[in-house]
């Protein structure tokens, strides 16, 4: 009996090791990849739906077996905008053997600046501070710096302003993250473009923006140029329409245009300021869904796939997320199809390899891709919006922005 | 006493000296030893990643500064919520230093015991400043105080170019006798040398208790004027433990600043202050063994809940609000609960343990 048994058991382990030995043999391979972000906590507005963009699109990827056999496992962690939770974080995804890194916050990345370096891991961050590629190799940013966005907006500014030097207001995050262009303005200022920033305001968390509006219009202030997140932009541009300060058209006199970077703007800014966004000037690299085109449709798609609501569906930070993913998945295609090995070092050759005709074209950007040994921000191109009648549309044609080469 | 020292059980005392042991027993002693050479020895035969070795050091280095907290709080009795700031004060001193000569300098690399020596100073001396108006205040008015000093904090490293705005500014690594310690021992590096400092902080504490230096930090804050009756200085006393406290605290900023790698403004906010807080209560304020329990406590269970939301994160996409509300929620739950339920905090629950163990096989 008990030998029966013996022989019983040998024969079914068997029979299960000749049914799974082929199948893994014949699974493909595993790339790690690791995403920190602010899905809860401060920021969060904009993480989350950054985060649903990277692990909808690695999910397709997977689903639609755009790689093969082969798969993306992306672990995406909640850091609640805390750089020591960052770190603890990129230290359990360098333990699991991550090959590409995908970070999120300013502080972060420039707090984790060093451990990117000796690690020599590629890493993509949501922040677009300029001041993250300097004394690094290793970080890459997906699109235009906030120094470059800010600089176009002035020279937008410079440019369509009728009658005199405009004078401007800078409405900035009291963080690295809001800080860091303003230098660079200032110095695209001081090589000659025509503008004269009347005051840096760092808000806090003011519930109420009456007496800094009322402040700057008393100083001839025509121009506000916002680089936070949206919150406190809505409550300024809510305070401004009580007091009767927005322009209804660019520049118009004895009122306040208002602008701002990528992270004020989008969908979000219209569900919180209402009708007081009519006017808004936005710019980012993305494109956004209300200007349909390859790009929007894969993003409505894929958040549809994914059941995702419309509110993230729609949002610009869901494409900036879906982009990122678009990038590591592309430099895995493109390593693989070469035959190397998908290591850190093989992945971040194929980033510096990604210029000239092997830009690569999202769709869900106004530009191409472009990284190399010397350029490390991706899409250099910028698109302006302007909301009217509660939408984002194009305002002219993608630019660049001349001044960023001038101060460097 | 009992003449056994291995076999002692009661409180039974014929002289102070006898009371005033470091270790009561010889048993005592014995499982002390045993339990630092395990704590020394154990990273050699278990291989943990990088992560956890993190969470390790992070734990060890607010057991520091918990230490120093209960000092001023547990055994001097005064409030304080500005203790993050102390902690920052000892990480912004070797900041200031990578600052002024470059974060690779020698003595950024190679002085650093000094360094952190010099930031357990630097952390005394603020917290002596701070402790100065304990001479005029007590109370909820002394907490206020100390959360003003939380709050100068903030602004000035958040403002100051020097300090980078809050940004982080970069420590080097460090070099021992076998060179420069590299990525992958780093954490095992700091977790020994942390260790270290934490076995010479608290026998330097529980040395300290058994001094009047120590007793009369307890004296004044069962009844200053009595104290004062007695011939103490209360108001000196409770500067002085600032100063104490601020020690421990610019200690562990420094050992923590070298830990990151790096010192940022975010480390080191009111809402850390807050979390020290509650480590010194959930450990059991007046108790050394509550300065070891407390961080641990809060620690994992931070880790936990975190675990918890994000499962709960991902099993229901909805559910954001529920995640970001939980980790407050239980936080405040769990310092509720041993207000409430255990207000001697775990260093009891460890005392009733010791004791049973100690009686065992009879009940009392």
């Amino acid at each position: 009996m008990k030998k029966n048994n013996v022989i019983k058991w040998t024969f079914l382990l068997a029979a299960i090791g000749v049914l799974t030995l082929p199948a893994q043999a014949l699974a493909g391979e595993v790339y790690k990849l690791g995403l920190s972000l602010a899905i809860t906590g401060p920021t969060s507005d904009a993480g989350n739906p950054y985060s649903k963009g990277v692990e909808d699109y690695f999910n397709f990827v997977n689903d639609t077996k755009m790689l093969g056999d082969d798969k993306i496992e992306c672990t995406i962690r909640d850091d609640q905008y805390k750089n020591d939770i960052t770190k603890r974080n990129f230290e359990d995804f360098l333990d699991q053997g991550i090959v590409f890194y995908l970070n999120y916050s300013t502080g972060s990345t420039l707090a984790l600046k060093n451990d990117f370096e000796e690690e020599q891991i590629p890493v993509l961050p949501a922040s677009f501070h300029a001041g993250n590629l300097v004394d690094s190799n290793y970080i890459f940013l997906p699109i235009a710096s906030y120094s470059a966005q800010m600089i176009g907006l002035t020279e937008y500014v410079s440019k369509n302003h009728k009658g005199g030097k405009p004078k401007v207001a800078m409405f900035i995050h009291p963080s690295a993250f809001g800080r860091g262009p303003v230098e660079d303005v200032k110095k695209a200022v001081a090589a000659g473009l025509d503008v004269e920033i009347v005051e840096v305001v760092e808000h806090g968390k003011d519930l109420d923006n009456t007496a800094m509006l009322k402040r700057l219009s008393s100083k001839g202030v025509q121009y506000v140029l916002s680089h936070t997140v949206q919150s406190p932009v809505a409550t300024m541009l809510k305070d401004a329409s009580s007091l009767g300060l927005v322009a209804t058209s660019f520049g118009e006199e004895g009122k306040i245009t208002f602008l701002g970077a990528h992270y004020t703007g989008g969908n979000d800014l219209v569900a919180l300021a209402g009708d007081s966004a009519e006017n808004f000037y936005w710019t980012t690299s993305y494109i956004v869904t209300s200007e349909p085109g390859e790009g929007t449709d894969l993003q409505l798609a894929l958040a549809k796939k994914y059941n995702r609501d419309e509110k993230a569906a729609n949002s610009h930070n869901y494409a900036n997320g879906m982009m990122v993913a678009q990038v590591a998945t592309e430099v895995i295609r493109r390593a693989k199809s070469k035959g190397k090995e998908i290591t850190k070092e093989t992945l971040y050759e194929e980033l510096l390899g990604m210029n000239g005709d092997n830009a690569f074209s999202p769709k869900t950007t106004v530009g191409d891709v472009t990284f190399s040994e010397t350029d490390h921000a991706g899409v250099d191109t910028l698109q302006l919006y302007v909301v009217k009648n509660s939408t984002f549309m194009s305002e002219g044609s993608p630019f660049v922005p001349e001044y960023t080469d001038k101060i460097k | 006493m009992s003449s056994n020292r291995w076999l002692a059980t009661g409180n039974y005392f014929t002289s102070y000296t006898e009371e005033q042991r470091v270790f009561a027993t010889s048993l005592d002693r014995t499982v002390m030893c045993v339990f630092l050479c395990i704590l020394f020895a154990w990273p050699l035969f278990f291989n943990v990643g990088n992560k956890y070795m993190l969470v390790i050091d992070n734990i060890l280095v607010a057991v520091i500064a918990v230490i120093g907290l209960n000092l001023v709080t547990g055994f001097a009795g005064l409030i304080s919520i500005g203790h993050a700031a102390f902690v920052g004060i000892g990480a912004y001193t070797v900041a200031s230093f990578c600052r002024v000569l470059g974060d690779s300098h020698l003595v950024i690399t190679h002085c650093w015991p000094l360094l952190i020596v010099l930031a357990g100073f630097m952390g005394a001396l603020f917290g002596a400043i701070v402790g100065l108006p304990a001479l005029r205040l007590k109370h909820l008015y002394l907490a206020i105080a100390t959360l003003s000093f939380q709050m100068i904090f903030q602004w000035t490293i958040n403002f100051m170019d020097f300090f980078d705005q809050g940004q982080t500014i970069s420590v080097g690594r460090v070099f021992w006798v076998t060179g420069k310690v590299a990525r992958k021992e780093h954490y095992l590096f700091w977790y020994y040398v942390i260790l270290v400092v934490i076995v010479i902080v608290s026998f330097g504490v529980r040395n300290l208790l058994r001094t009047r230096y120590g007793r009369c930090l307890v004296a004044v804050r069962d009844n200053d004027r009595a104290a004062d009756a007695m011939g103490m200085h209360p108001g000196l006393i409770k500067v002085y433990a600032f100063g104490l406290a601020g020690f421990c605290a610019g200690v562990a900023g420094a050992l923590h600043a070298y830990l990151y790698r790096g010192v940022g403004f975010d480390s080191f906010t009111l809402h850390h202050s807050i979390n020290y807080l509650a480590m010194a209560i959930v450990g059991g304020l007046g108790t050394l063994q509550g300065a070891f329990w407390g961080p641990l406590a809060i620690r994992v269970l931070d880790l936990q809940v975190e675990r918890l939301s994000e499962w709960v994160g991902s099993h229901l996409t909805a559910a954001t609000n529920l995640t970001t509300a939980l980790r407050p929620l239980s936080f405040g739950l769990v310092i509720v609960l041993f207000l409430m339920f255990e207000p001697r905090g775990i260093a009891n629950w460890w005392r009733i343990v010791r004791s049973y163990v100690k009686l065992w096989p009879f009940r009392y």
